[in-house]
């Protein structure tokens, strides 16, 4: 961690900050930094302010070639940007210089540079600089690193209502071919209601015709169908993967590296700073770059009754009946991120209609978690990684509050699927992967299976048992989606309350069709190769458990039963408890299945289980039954051939009931132990004994008494008890 | 030029070989320390900065039996080499026992096309592309974990699995394009 900070290399970094971080005498410590700050200040602010002042006075056309006095004077300010990062005021003074282009054009970049807040960049000065942008004749690239700028500060703005007013201003900036990508980003963080005009709309409209289907114009137009629809008759696509491109900003990892230690510092210095806000925006945001701001209005001002209708910022509200009555004329923050951590926010964008907010802070999403999680250039400090862990455990907490996923987390997580490790976040991102919304059967494949497959088959059974739950999770939360969605006339359902996707419902169960296949591919391959593993084993039959009630629990018209890879090695396990869970499930699919088919035939309606299912489990219930309770292994017609003689070469006596109940691995040791309390004088064990009809009764309820409660429920639906072990043949469903 | 063969050699019991190839040698013997960990089976690392290997010690040098091409994302020679290395590799290598472990591909630094370009050869090979987090002991532990399950494979020790089979179900595709919108 030392080495990392002084990366800056300046000699005035603040070491001691480091100190207090890693001893724990803090309290001696502080008082020594304190002085020694004192003193620092002194000795350095005066050639600071010195080189400010004749910054802001320099006579426009002064020679910057060979002028020592610039070259010193920057070279303070860079070194104060780099090391504590630059006060509202150094901010401004350093902006008007650079935009005023008063010592030509050529300095400007590199004072732009190093224009890294340390606390907050004032509005009056980023308005005055967006005039001179109009007025002055500055290179197209110096304006375009100004946008840079303004895009990568724009949080730290201290208010953006004059900035809104110029809204206009800036919109003519579209023209300009290099510019309009930056600019359209920062009008799609400026846009509001207010903004969206015929004659915008027109304007950007005109733009693709000329430059095709960018997706800066797309993002700003599809905000601005949101906010009119009525002005906006353009499709767009329903769900636009990107947002605006990574623009590799400069300032980033310096503004990380100031705000990281300016940080205990940055609380006071903003109460100072904000005596005009009122008290709950004066903490405006912690200073770690993941942090979640907190709730402020985007008015630096008490609210008038300027229009005819009055905002109410979401920060003056404090309870949800104040909520309800405030509903019509909710004014939204400035960050949409600080309502992440805002229940009432939540509330808000839980029950609101009004799909701009849901798009704001869905473009924040995924801007941030771009930003800071995709690329995340410091990687390997812990501290990072904390903060990230704690970011994305908020989003999953919001997500579940509101029971849907974002489409900017969706968006992120295949990104980073495609270059994860398996390890890095692992429960969050498992976490965000069990909350993704259906996905149409079409893209499926290629967004998450291709990845997730590759993942599977290279990582630990950890990681297999931790992926196989996520993806039951995710089965189940589509499902409930189904369940709560589906329209009961038409088979339409609409995925969430919020994005227009609509999905029919052959679609969705196209969809379903291939997870569960999909996790039927991953399930049979991953417990072979990892030996049949009880644990996998487990996590499996939970999956399967969650799959053969589709019918009866969630209403979906499908069945799918599990493939041989599962069944054989479940059957054949050698813990009681998996052989009881696959009885279970079997019992569930013979429930569901019988009553799919007499509901067929009773409404006559059009769905259909494929008669390849009936076929399939039937074939499955025989074997288990002829197994377990027949004591017959293989018999003809069966799914599964063996031949005779192979058999008889393995030399097991008899070895057509070594599954059955009494034989079967799983259960032996229990067949011993009644062996021994039914007949405990007996000297020489004969497990063929209980086959006799009164014991084997008794070893029934025995057996059932341990707990196995699918296996009761699993015999007493599939053989008629009351017949002798013999000629209990299954009564399984017919094909019709 | 001498190819490097995986068949040419008798394997020797409960024992796998892996060659760890990385021009820069830097995430290599962080890897090596915590492979020849493994109890349940032995586990031999070789190191190499490229491929042809020396021929000295071609006799005493056991039967690899997965090569691993570890290409830092960073930096545009690392891919370079492990490219011509390949060369030098017998075909046979390429039914599953040749796997890519990527590092540092979260990096702002990194050129889109690069890793572009790493998972096309990767995919035309038909080889695994694994990502590794090598800054956090984590990501080391896990980085050995995968390439352990994929070593068993390789070498045998994974009962009614054979590499080839594996790397069927692991291997690199090409991936969408998700960064372009898909216009209905």
């Amino acid at each position: 961690m030392a080495a990392k900070s002084n990366l800056s290399g300046s000699p005035d970094a603040d070491l001691s900050s480091l100190s207090d971080r890693s001893l724990s005498s803090r309290a001696s410590n502080r008082s020594l930094r304190v002085a020694e700050k004192e003193r620092r200040k002194n000795d350095a602010e005066d050639p600071f302010v010195l080189a400010l002042k004749y910054f802001s006075n320099v006579e426009a056309g002064t020679p910057v070639h060979g002028n020592d006095e610039v070259e010193k004077n920057l070279v303070l300010v860079e070194r104060a940007a780099y090391s504590k990062g630059l006060s509202p005021e150094a901010i401004s003074v350093m902006l008007e210089f650079a935009m005023s282009l008063r010592m030509g054009s050529g300095i400007c970049p590199r004072v732009l540079k190093c224009l890294i807040p340390a606390t907050v960049v004032p509005q009056e000065a980023v308005v005055r600089a967006v005039a001179w942008l109009g007025v002055a004749n500055i290179p197209v690239n110096t304006q375009i690193l100004f946008i840079k700028w303004l895009l990568t500060v724009f949080d730290l703005i201290d208010a953006k209502d004059q900035l809104r007013a110029i809204y206009g201003f800036i919109f003519n900036f579209t023209s300009e071919e290099n510019l309009c990508p930056f600019i359209c980003h920062l009008l799609y963080l400026l846009t509001r209601k207010e903004s969206v005009r015929v004659f915008r709309v027109r304007k950007l409209l005109e733009l693709q015709s000329k430059l095709g289907r960018q997706p800066f114009l797309l993002n700003l137009l599809s905000l601005y169908k949101v906010f009119c629809p009525e002005l906006v008759t353009l499709s767009i696509p329903s769900q636009l993967k990107s947002v605006f491109r990574n623009h590799n900003l400069p300032w980033k990892s310096a503004l990380t590296v100031v705000q990281r230690r300016n940080s205990p510092q940055v609380a006071s210095s903003l109460n100072l700073f904000s005596t005009s806000k009122h008290k709950t925006t004066s903490r405006k945001r912690k200073h770690h770059h993941l942090g979640l701001a907190m709730l402020s209005s985007a008015v630096n001002k008490e609210p008038q009754t300027e229009t005819s209708r009055q905002l109410v910022p979401l920060v003056q509200l404090h309870s949800v009946a104040q909520l309800l009555e405030n509903m019509h004329r909710i004014e939204l923050p400035a960050q949409m991120g600080s309502l992440l951590g805002s229940s009432l926010g939540l509330h808000y964008l839980d029950c609101v209609q009004d799909e701009s907010a849901l798009l704001r802070l869905n473009f924040w999403l995924g801007y941030t978690l771009q930003e800071e999680l995709l690329f995340s250039s410091d990687e390997g400090s812990s501290q990072s990684s904390e903060e990230s862990m704690q970011f994305l455990d908020k989003l999953l907490s919001t997500q579940h509050f509101l029971q849907e996923g974002f489409s900017s987390s969706e968006a992120f997580l295949y990104k980073f699927l495609s270059v994860w490790d398996g390890s890095v976040l692992r429960p969050q991102i498992l976490g965000l992967l069990s909350n993704i919304p259906v996905v149409p059967s079409s893209q499926i494949g290629q967004l998450l299976f291709e990845p997730l497959m590759q993942l599977f088959f290279t990582s630990s059974l950890f990681f297999k048992c931790g992926l196989m739950e996520s993806l039951n999770n995710m089965l189940l939360k589509w499902l409930t989606w189904h369940s709560v969605y589906a329209l009961e006339d038409d088979l339409d359902i609409s995925l969430n309350s919020h994005t227009s996707i609509n999905m029919t419902l052959s679609g969705f169960k196209d969809s379903v069709m291939e997870l569960v296949d999909f996790v039927g591919r991953l399930a049979s391959v991953g417990l072979q190769l990892e030996g049949c593993h009880s644990l996998l084993l487990n996590f499996i039959l939970d999956f399967y458990t969650t799959v053969c009630d589709m019918f009866l629990k969630y209403g979906l018209p499908l069945v799918v039963v599990p493939p041989p890879g599962v069944f054989y090695p479940a059957l054949f396990a050698t813990d009681p408890v998996s052989v009881d869970r696959l009885a279970f499930i079997m019992h569930r699919y013979k429930v569901n299945l019988t009553s799919a088919k007499s509901q067929e035939k009773l409404t006559k309606q059009a769905f259909r289980i494929s008669r390849q299912t009936f076929k399939e489990f039937n074939n499955y219930a025989v074997f288990m039954v002829n197994c377990l309770w027949n004591a017959k292994l293989i018999q003809p017609g069966m799914s599964i051939q063996l031949g005779e003689e192979l058999l008889l070469k393995s030399n097991v006596p008899e070895y057509w009931k070594s599954f059955d109940l009494i034989y079967h691995p799983a259960f032996m040791s229990y067949a011993v132990d009644f062996h021994q309390k039914c007949w405990p004088g007996r000297k020489d064990m004969d497990l063929d004994s209980i086959k006799h009809s009164k014991p084997w009764n008794w070893y029934l309820e025995y057996l059932f008494n341990q707990g196995y409660d699918g296996l009761k429920l699993f015999i007493q639906s599939n053989t008629s008890r009351q017949l002798t072990a013999g000629d209990g043949q299954g009564n399984s469903l017919s094909t019709e | 030029m001498s190819l490097l063969k995986p068949f040419s050699k008798l394997p020797s019991l409960n024992t796998a070989n892996i060659l760890l190839v990385e021009s820069e040698e830097q995430f290599q013997q962080s890897l090596a320390d915590v492979l020849v960990e493994e109890t349940a089976f032995t586990v031999n690392v070789r190191l190499a900065k490229s491929l042809p290997l020396p021929k000295e010690n071609e006799e005493s040098r056991p039967r690899i039996d997965l090569v691993v091409f570890i290409i830092n994302l960073t930096s545009e020679l690392s891919f370079q080499s492990a490219e011509a290395s390949l060369k030098y590799l017998d075909p046979g290598y390429l039914l599953g026992k040749v796997c890519f472990m990527v590092t540092k591909a979260r990096n702002t630094s990194v050129p889109t096309e690069r890793l572009d370009a790493v998972r096309k050869l990767a995919a035309v090979l038909s080889c695994p592309l694994l990502f590794a987090e090598d800054q956090t002991p984590d990501g080391v532990t896990n980085a050995r974990e995968r390439l352990l399950s994929i070593l068993k494979v390789s070498a045998g020790l994974v009962p009614m699995a054979t590499a080839l089979y594996l790397s069927n179900l692991t291997r690199c595709t090409v991936p969408p394009d998700i960064d372009q919108p898909s216009f209905d």
